[in-house]
């Protein structure tokens, strides 16, 4: 046991986060941006997250239950009130939902053995060896973003030779452990250590997550807001939407926010209003 | 033991059950001794009838355990967003009935109540047990059942403490502390009693009770420093379980779910604690005075003044859930709103409805001099308080997550799975089978208590002649 | 090497020597194992380039659709874990689609066949590929006696030089007998575009245009070339910004985001096109584009008349054209579901119609690049030719039948009976990588490579910028050692013909390789043959830059007709209008797990079939979620669970296509129904095409009720909470936008 370490990083481990320019010395803060006017919900994203984070198939029953595992879902909204339209004459709504990597987590706060925390790269880590399973997190969560293990998923998800796809880079999860999406962290490592043998950060777009990658309509754009000159970095303060605010003061004409900011949870996720044009 | 084989069935003395005091003063201290050792040598054939269904219903229970430990808690039909389930709503369930004992031992006792001093000691078996079932609860739902002992602080070589800002770690060190300081406080106060047990014991029984004794001998001194003792730990045992009940409320109040963001959550599960342990004590109450022929300690002037004491209860609880729904009503919070209107009307509805009409309306049944006489009424309407009281465990936990914040994982027609139920109630075979077990082995009445009482009342009685 | 938008071509792997057969080391000698020093194995012999623990990235075509589109897959100690889009691709741009995330799945699928199959007591059991050669041998060797239409060759749209060695092949019997089936063709689509602009296929520029009027046109789902026009549709959202109008019976992915979509009586798209071209050329803005014969004829189709016949409000119409005029250069596309019915070329016809009225020709509506290689196109389908070989081979006309990269026995239409007529056949050869329902009733089955393990070269029939010629090539050594390459199987039946040309070529990558190098010239390049052939492998394809070549459209071509009211069915009262996934399409996918467990976008249901069916009729009929109920069409029937759906007209009902296998795997196996087999034998007039959206169906509840698997929850509205903002144009400042959308 380390009472010193302790000691010496309770100042961390009380600090009230987030705060203003909280990341402006960081190398990393990873941000991300979805276009909901470009999303056209092809699930294009979800299968490719489900192909390099080694998501198991859960298959009929299970899925019917509600445990699913997709860390990234598509959700179809018949519009914005609380009456189904008789035809739905502006479309559906799609909303690609992910872990919000939520600066002030609800989930990071709750779980007793602290297997979930905030990376000084800002993103919410789920450490799987930690975890015992009680699940406070995911009850705490608003955004109903992570998924548990409901049963040993590894014993039925790839029957051979279907394993030989899994990443190596990325545990397989047993039952009994919380998971969601880490913004492809082994994505994110690697490049670090690429990066740091030669002596230099990561660049812009050189480091994207699979969902970022996949999306034909390029609507997922990913990178380190802490870098100014990146592109996520640009279109938030384009949109003037700050990390550590939980109420922007902006101008009209901005269409980017955060969903449930009213909450103070403080996403990492940024999405653009979806554009409908009412007279048409 | 008393020798026993040459009498017919055992009669109990009319003329020793009182009518109108709390107990007969005339009632010599042997014969305590002997009704309640005899208890444990001979009880009512429905003891076993009892002591056997529980066993039954605990097998069903580890049963259903192995299968979910082996297959997952899918099983269990937990999903995304039901992630808790019955066994959170249970857990609280008993913690909520543990308080039970603390209340009638401790606070009665700087009360100076002393017409609790037959029925405590199994009050506080029920609040030893009570913590037992609920941390049986804490295993079971964990996902890594195996790894539960992470969340206490032990010396490690990852230098890793379990996380301090958690409400669940809470949970544990004051339950922890709790259980331990109840099982300290019940043994404590049995040392007296158990000393005559070992008196009037012989062969392996004899050793037993000589051991747990401590080499009793009931000198002043003994009873000096046993008194000083036994008032500390009561007086340490009272906020003890009042912050144990405060901390499992703040599991939900710290977090901001809707429906769950409510100041008053503290107060409000601790006032439904002890109303579920009183409405148990009632039940256990019935019971025992009737398998145990307790009827002369147990008496109806006691139980009156238990069900007084539980309609007072009742009507503290009812406040603090009048006072939520009112503060969410005329308050400002869109989802809170939302989510109390989803109770109401939603999927489990008559769960709530049966929770407020079981909560605060038949406890007035309590109200009624006639009623409290009538001991068959009253341990239906123990059972269906405590049943009202389980609702409400299961009405916080449930609707939050299946009318939470975010629509897209709105349930309307979540139920348990067999699995989670036969959990449930092989907690109760659980909890039963202990407490029967601790009857037959150690006095369910405090035989050194009653006999002061006894005597006070004698002399008192004496003494205004 | 493990950059992912920055692939530089020193980075790809040259595939050297690598062919049908396992790759070795190169130029390693001999391990101290196999000297026999050493008994402990390293788990892998990379190649010289490759750190273990660091993938590779390799080139390859992806086969899954028609789009063709350029992908790569990473590769760690020489196990292939994924695909990602080709950034070299002009196709794909780097980006990839469900479909194509899923083929590492049929790479790796549990029920592939890995050894060849034969027929024996009525099940297939598995024999050596010398019984197998033996067998090809005696049926179709050089002392065959067959010719012409006695042999055929079934299969999907095959094209690149796969489908050249399977003509030769046939030619060697004086044989033409290719049949191609596409069950979801567009050949009346392809057809009408003939007519109107005298190409078959005419680049749509998505990104150009103000405002695109789809007559159900889903090129957001099903394609041409949905990942490219994915991009280009994400641009035409940028400033200055397009509107998407969607008109149709059932709301594709296209429709559901669409500004504005419309709800119309299935088969009348035509009526509705033909009201707005009335409107159009009435409004001040028109100044010519059709000639005073069309613009007679459409008088006939006032603003009432139309919407009687099609349902959509009058005041639609001149609003519509009005918009049109507005905002141009504008887009009118024409969609499969407006072009399966029996006057499914008219539709079409009309509705591209209405591009010339508006100029839109050689503005968002251009003629693909000139091409090079028009035998390398991919044979396109013909339902009139799948019918005739029905036919024949119910006469005893075929003798001996091949298939590949086609299952008629799931998706043709129930009435034919496609899989009776099968049983005449004497002798049927699959080429499989997997058991289906047409496979498992052949005498010989072959186990082929898997798309990721095979070369082939592919040329896109929609070919969005230039021309782009996918290289397809293995991502990694082949799994089971039984199984073979398309080409070399084709090649060695070249051989066995005594075809002399082929002699030469050991295996199908040599073919390929000396066809290609040959094509430098038309590639323009520099390069010496060695370099041309490893740069065209590193890059997965050749390019060609050219730009689109003009249309010269024929408005005299398009005859207008009286418009006409289709007659209502009593008995059979609704349009039956079967839904294409675009990961699904004609069912070839659904054996693939992710796919399954991927919840439909628009109903998000998983793992089964469903009858969508609008609110309102629901209620009339008091059907409720889950209820099972029975679609009955004149052809036959199937149950299924229904889905109240508000995206589909009320007197139309829909099913998923691609469900139902019963021999598929176990990923597909018993899960949904097949509607193939409702679709009722109705054609269009002009193509002769199966009309698949003309069937007529009688709904009747069965009394059970289930519970659809799917992954919404009790609500799928908003509730009043801010998670998909909507926001109009007027409220937006688009163009001081940071846009990475890829160009």
């Amino acid at each position: 046991m380390s009472l010193s370490n302790l000691l010496n990083n309770w100042a961390a481990l009380r600090e009230t986060r987030p705060y203003e320019d909280q990341y402006k010395n960081s190398d990393y803060k990873w941000g991300m941006v979805v276009d909901l006017d470009a999303c056209t919900g092809c699930n294009a994203c979800t299968t490719a997250c489900y192909a390099e984070n080694n998501l198991p198939v859960v298959g009929k029953e299970t899925f019917a239950k509600g445990q699913v595992m997709h860390w990234l879902r598509i959700e179809r909204y018949w519009g914005d009130g609380e009456q189904l339209p008789e035809f739905p004459e502006q479309g559906a709504q799609f909303l690609p939902m992910m872990c919000q990597q939520c600066e002030a987590a609800p989930c990071e706060v709750v779980c007793p053995v602290g297997a979930t925390h905030h990376t000084p790269d800002g993103l919410n880590s789920q450490v799987y060896n930690r975890c015992i399973g009680s699940r406070y997190c995911s009850a705490n969560c608003p955004y109903k973003v992570r998924y548990f293990n409901w049963a040993n998923y590894p014993e039925k998800a790839w029957p051979n030779p279907l394993e030989m796809q899994l990443n190596p880079d990325v545990t397989v999860r047993t039952k009994g452990v919380m998971e969601k999406c880490t913004f492809c962290v082994q994505r994110l490592t690697e490049a670090k250590n690429v990066a740091r043998t030669q002596g230099r950060k990561v660049a812009d777009g050189e480091v994207t997550t699979a969902c970022a990658q996949a999306c034909p309509a390029s609507a997922i754009s990913f990178g380190n807001l802490a870098d100014p000159t990146s592109e996520v970095a640009k279109i938030w303060k384009q949109q003037q939407v700050k990390l550590a605010k939980d109420h922007q003061d902006k101008e009209e004409g901005a269409r980017g926010y955060r969903i449930f900011e009213e909450l103070r949870t403080y996403p990492s996720v940024l999405y653009l209003e979806r554009v409908r044009d009412n007279e048409v | 033991m008393i020798d026993r084989s040459e009498e017919k069935d055992i009669v109990v003395e009319h003329r020793f059950i009182p009518r109108d005091q709390d107990i007969d003063d005339e009632i010599a201290w042997a014969k305590i001794n002997t009704d309640v050792l005899q208890s444990m040598e001979r009880p009512r054939p429905l003891y076993w009838v009892i002591f056997f269904a529980s066993l039954l219903l605990f097998s069903w229970g580890v049963y259903c355990e192995i299968y979910q430990y082996q297959n997952g808690l899918g099983v269990a039909d937990l999903n995304n967003p039901q992630v808790w389930g019955l066994y959170i709503a249970t857990f609280i369930f008993w913690i909520g009935m543990s308080h039970s004992g603390t209340l009638l031992s401790a606070i009665l006792l700087i009360m100076h109540a002393d017409w609790r001093k037959p029925i405590f000691r199994f009050a506080e078996a029920m609040t030893t047990f009570s913590l037992m079932t609920a941390g049986l609860f804490v295993l079971v739902h964990l996902g890594r059942v195996w790894q539960f002992y992470y969340v206490v602080a032990y010396p490690n070589e990852r230098w890793v403490w379990p996380n301090f800002n958690s409400p669940l770690v809470w949970d544990a060190t004051a339950i922890g502390t709790y259980l331990t300081s109840s099982v300290v406080f019940l043994y404590f106060g049995m040392i007296p009693d158990l000393a005559i047990c070992r008196d009037a014991a012989s062969g392996f029984r004899k050793k037993f009770y000589w051991l747990l004794s401590l080499g009793w001998q009931g000198t002043d001194r003994q009873w000096a420093n046993f008194r000083v003792a036994y008032l500390t730990i009561a007086c340490f045992l009272i906020p003890l379980a009042v912050s144990v009940h405060s901390i499992v409320a703040t599991d939900f109040a710290v977090s901001q779910q809707p429906g769950w963001h409510v100041t008053s959550f503290p107060p409000y599960f601790v006032a439904g604690a002890l109303y579920s342990g009183c409405a148990a004590i009632i039940t256990l109450f019935i019971i025992l005075r009737y398998v145990f022929r307790f009827e002369a300690y147990m008496t109806m002037p006691i139980l009156d003044k238990t069900c007084r004491l539980t309609f007072a209860i009742a009507m503290v609880w009812t406040y603090l859930n009048l006072i939520e729904y009112a503060s969410v009503w005329y308050g400002n919070d869109m989802y809170a709103k939302q989510a109390l209107i989803y109770r109401a009307t939603g999927s489990y509805a008559p769960f709530w409805w049966a929770m407020n009409i079981l909560g605060s309306i038949v406890p007035f049944a309590l109200a009624f001099k006639s009623l409290r006489a009538n001991l068959k009424i009253m341990m239906v309407v123990s059972l269906l308080l405590n049943l009202g009281m389980w609702l409400e465990r299961f009405m916080i936990v449930t609707p939050t997550f299946a009318h939470g914040y975010y629509p897209w994982t709105w349930t309307n027609d979540w139920w348990p799975s067999w699995v989670q139920w036969g959990i449930v109630i092989g907690s109760f075979g659980w909890f039963t089978m202990l407490f029967m077990l601790f009857c037959k082995l150690f006095p369910t009445v405090s035989m050194y208590e009653v006999k002061e009482m006894v005597f006070h009342r004698k002399s008192s009685r004496q003494a205004k002649k | 090497m493990s950059s992912y938008s920055n692939i530089s071509r020193r980075d790809f792997l040259r595939v050297l020597g690598l062919s049908g057969a396992a790759a070795t080391l190169a130029g390693c000698g001999k391990t101290s194992i196999e000297s026999g020093q050493e008994t402990v194995q390293s788990f892998v012999q990379p190649e010289d380039f490759v750190v273990p623990g660091i993938g590779v990235y390799y080139a390859s075509t992806c086969t899954q659709c028609v789009s063709r589109c350029g992908v790569m897959g990473r590769v760690r100690e020489g196990r292939l874990l994924k695909l990602e889009g080709n950034p070299q691709s002009v196709i794909s741009r780097g980006k990839i689609c469900a479909l194509g995330q899923a083929t590492v799945q049929a790479q790796y699928n549990p029920d592939r066949i890995t050894s060849p199959l034969m027929r024996q007591g009525g099940a297939l059991v598995p024999i050596s590929w010398e019984k197998a050669n033996q067998i090809l041998n005696d049926q179709l060797g050089s002392a065959s006696r067959l010719s012409g239409k006695q042999i055929a060759f079934l299969t999907g749209e095959v094209g690149g030089h796969q489908s050249v060695l399977l003509n030769n092949f046939l030619e060697t019997f004086h044989s033409n007998h290719h049949v191609v089936y596409d069950p979801l063709s567009t050949a009346v689509g392809r057809s009408a575009s003939q007519v109107v602009y005298g190409v078959d296929q005419p680049l749509l520029e998505i990104d150009k245009a103000r405002m695109i009027l789809s007559f159900g046109n889903d090129f957001l789902g099903v394609g041409p070339s949905s990942v490219h026009m994915a991009g280009q549709y994400a641009r035409f959202r940028k400033a200055p910004r397009g509107v998407l109008v969607q008109i149709e019976p059932r709301m594709t992915i296209t429709g559901a985001n669409a500004d504005h979509w419309y709800a119309i009586k299935p088969g009348t798209e035509g009526v509705f096109a033909l009201g707005v071209a009335h409107a159009l050329v009435q409004h001040s803005a028109y100044s010519n584009g059709v000639p005073a014969e069309v613009i007679s004829a459409l008088k006939a189709y006032d603003k009432e008349t139309v919407s009687a016949i099609t349902g959509v409000r009058a005041e639609t119409i001149p609003h519509l054209a009005g918009m049109l005029w507005e905002r141009s250069p504008s887009l009118v596309l024409s969609g499969y579901g407006a072009e399966s019915h029996a006057n499914g070329q008219q539709n079409a016809a009309s509705i591209l119609l209405l591009n010339l009225i508006l100029g839109n020709q050689n503005k968002t509506l251009t003629g693909q690049a000139k091409q090079p290689f028009p035998q390398l196109l991919p044979s396109q389908g013909s339902y009139k030719a799948f019918a005739n070989l029905n036919n024949e081979m119910s006469a005893g006309n075929i003798k001996a039948l091949l298939l590949f990269d086609t299952n008629p026995v799931f998706t043709s239409p129930g009435f034919m009976p496609f899989a009776k007529n099968l049983s005449a056949v004497p002798f049927k050869v699959a080429f499989a990588t997997q058991l289906n329902e047409t496979s498992n009733e052949c005498d010989l089955v072959l186990p082929l490579l898997s798309p990721l393990e095979d070369f082939g070269t592919h040329v896109a029939s929609y070919q969005p910028q230039g021309i782009e010629l996918g290289i397809q090539q293995p991502l990694m050594t082949q799994l089971y050692p039984q199984t073979r390459s398309f080409g070399d199987i084709m090649l060695d039946l070249l051989k066995l013909r005594g075809v002399s040309e082929y002699k030469n070529f050991p295996n199908y990558y040599a073919y390929i390789q000396t066809a290609l190098i040959k094509s430098k010239p038309v590639f323009k390049s520099g390069l010496n043959d060695q370099e041309f052939w490893e740069d065209a492998l590193s890059k997965g394809s050749l390019r060609l830059d050219v730009g689109p070549s003009t249309l010269s459209p024929k408005p005299n071509a398009v005859s207008i007709a009286k418009p006409k009211e289709e007659a209502a069915d009593l008995i059979l009262p609704f349009h039956f209008v079967p839904s294409v996934r675009a990961d699904w399409r004609d069912g070839t996918h659904t054996n693939l797990p992710w796919l399954q467990e991927s919840p439909d976008t628009l109903t998000t249901v998983a793992w089964d079939s469903w009858v969508e069916i609008h609110p309102s009729t629901a209620e009339q009929m008091q059907i409720v979620e889950g209820d099972v109920l029975e679609i009955k069409s004149s052809a036959g029937s199937i149950k299924a669970m229904a889905y109240l759906f508000p995206g589909i007209h009320p007197d139309t009902i829909s099913m998923p296509l691609g469900q139902g296998h019963t021999a598929y795997g176990r990923y597909a196996d018993g899960i949904g129904v097949n509607p193939f087999k409702i679709i009722a034998p109705v054609y269009d007039e002009k193509t002769g095409e199966l009309a698949m959206h003309a069937t007529r169906v009688s709904i009747r509840k069965t009394g059970e009720r289930g519970r659809l698997t799917k992954d919404e929850g009790a609500t799928n509205l908003q509730q009043g909470r801010k998670l998909v903002a909507m926001v109009s144009p007027d409220q937006v400042n688009l163009s001081k936008e940071i846009s990475h959308v890829v160009k």
